[in-house]
């Protein structure tokens, strides 16, 4: 990975900040050979460096005010001009960094980023692609719209097909992506008038086979699922409160019994490597597509692990040159 | 006036300001900027929707908050704004507001 890539973090944003989003940038200048600019109240950032202080890959930029989950989106990054999240997008805008990334509110961090980078042109709206594991796969799903526009207009959705289906050419290496629409049936007279309305238009897309349904997730039916952001975020929360119950059930089994606790010895740790697999903070953030810069959004729980994962796909992105391949695709058509 | 609150030369006439809007909107909607009349109606005539207009707040802004120091657009107006004329309109009130 190039060393040039800085990336400016928001370094007060999300569950665990400040302490674990300084250490994963930490491990990210270590691990990953970026640079980062640490975005946030210096006397809460600076003494969570080694040493209190100067780090070679780090620099702290300080910004007072804090974007907080309960903040209306628009309003927040139009008026915190100087808090840590807004500092990270005009780090962007202004050249200081080539990427940024945040896991605080992802409203916010969708606003701030389209009004300081701005938008790709023939973009109506930005989409988060989240990348969904697919166990056994070679590779992941996307999911877009992960939550960025709830309410969508249809050519909006043929835009986030266009978009996804660049990405995943570039990021996951899929020569032809496969598009699927997220509906309540595989017919494709099924769903709301929404899905009735984007389906004749994705039909002109190269590569959609048609309707997919929320069972599709993580099987890796098709490589890009379209759907709306409210639409994208329920299924996403749905899937990861599954997964939790999965889990509880499983060890609950595991220590059931005596046996099964003396099996447990040798099945868990297969287990918690498997999990690994699935782990939103081992698959990497997700791209904010549709702006004119580089953004990466990461769960507002997001561990250090989470943001170097986040910070690699944010460098990979700048590396890849991700928003010129976007733009060129949809200027194509 | 206090010289620090300009710094880009004297206030804004109406027309520089509806020049101003019409070009910053027409690079938002991707429209023809000669679409965009005085009486042109954000909603109707322009389908520009609230993120649209709050992209213009910004852009209006960045770009005059760098001549007249203090000049800000409340949030809580936009709702008040049906017209480009309307925006024409409030955006000189607030310039002359910001340099009294």
């Amino acid at each position: 990975m190039s060393t040039r890539v800085t990336v400016a973090v928001d370094a007060m944003g999300g569950d665990r900040a400040p302490g674990e989003i300084v250490a994963g940038a930490l491990q990210a200048v270590d691990e990953l050979g970026v640079g980062v600019l640490l975005v946030g109240r210096e006397e809460d950032v600076t003494p969570l460096l080694p040493a209190g202080g100067a780090t070679d890959g780090v620099e702290v930029v300080d910004a007072r005010e804090i974007v907080t989950m309960h903040d209306e989106p628009a309003t927040a990054a139009r008026t915190k001009k100087d808090s840590s999240l807004v500092r990270a997008a005009r780090a962007v805008r202004e050249g200081h960094a080539q990427a940024m990334v945040g896991a605080g509110n992802t409203g916010a961090t969708m606003a701030a980023a389209l009004l300081k980078m701005g938008r790709i042109r023939g973009i109506a709206r930005p989409a988060i692609a989240v990348p969904i594991p697919v166990p056994h796969g070679d590779r992941p799903q996307l999911l877009i719209d992960g939550g960025s526009t709830v309410d969508c207009a249809p050519e909006w959705l043929a835009q986030f097909a266009r978009m996804g289906r660049e990405y995943a050419r570039t990021r996951l290496g899929v020569d032809e992506p496969s598009v699927g629409l997220l509906s309540n049936g595989e017919e494709p007279g099924k769903g709301d008038e929404l899905r009735k309305e984007v389906y004749p238009l994705l039909e002109k897309i190269e590569g959609f086979t048609g309707n997919v349904e929320g069972r599709d997730l993580m099987h890796g039916t098709v490589d890009v699922i379209v759907t709306d952001g409210f639409t994208g975020n329920v299924a996403l929360k749905s899937l990861e409160g599954a997964l939790r119950a999965a889990v509880a059930l499983v060890f609950g089994v595991l220590d059931s019994t005596p046996e099964a606790r003396e099996a447990s010895k040798v099945i868990t740790p297969l287990l918690l490597a498997a999990a690994a697999e699935i782990d939103p903070d081992t698959t990497g953030g997700a791209a904010l597509l549709g702006i004119d810069g580089v953004c990466v959004i990461s769960h507002g729980a997001s561990s250090a692990r989470a943001i170097v994962n986040a910070i690699g796909v944010a460098a990979e992105c700048v590396d890849t040159e991700v928003v010129g391949r976007l733009k060129e695709a949809i200027h194509a058509g | 006036m206090p010289a620090e609150t300009h710094v880009g030369g004297s206030p804004l006439g109406p027309d520089e300001v509806l020049a101003i809007i019409r070009e910053r909107l027409a690079e938002i909607l991707e429209i023809d900027d000669a679409i965009v009349t005085l009486d042109a109606t954000f909603a109707d005539d322009l389908d520009a929707d609230s993120l649209a207009l709050i992209e213009l707040v910004e852009a209006l802004e960045e770009e005059l908050g760098e001549r007249t120091v203090g000049f800000t657009i409340d949030d809580d107006d936009l709702a008040e704004l049906k017209t480009v004329r309307d925006a024409v309109d409030y955006v000189v009130a607030r310039l002359a507001g910001a340099s009294s």
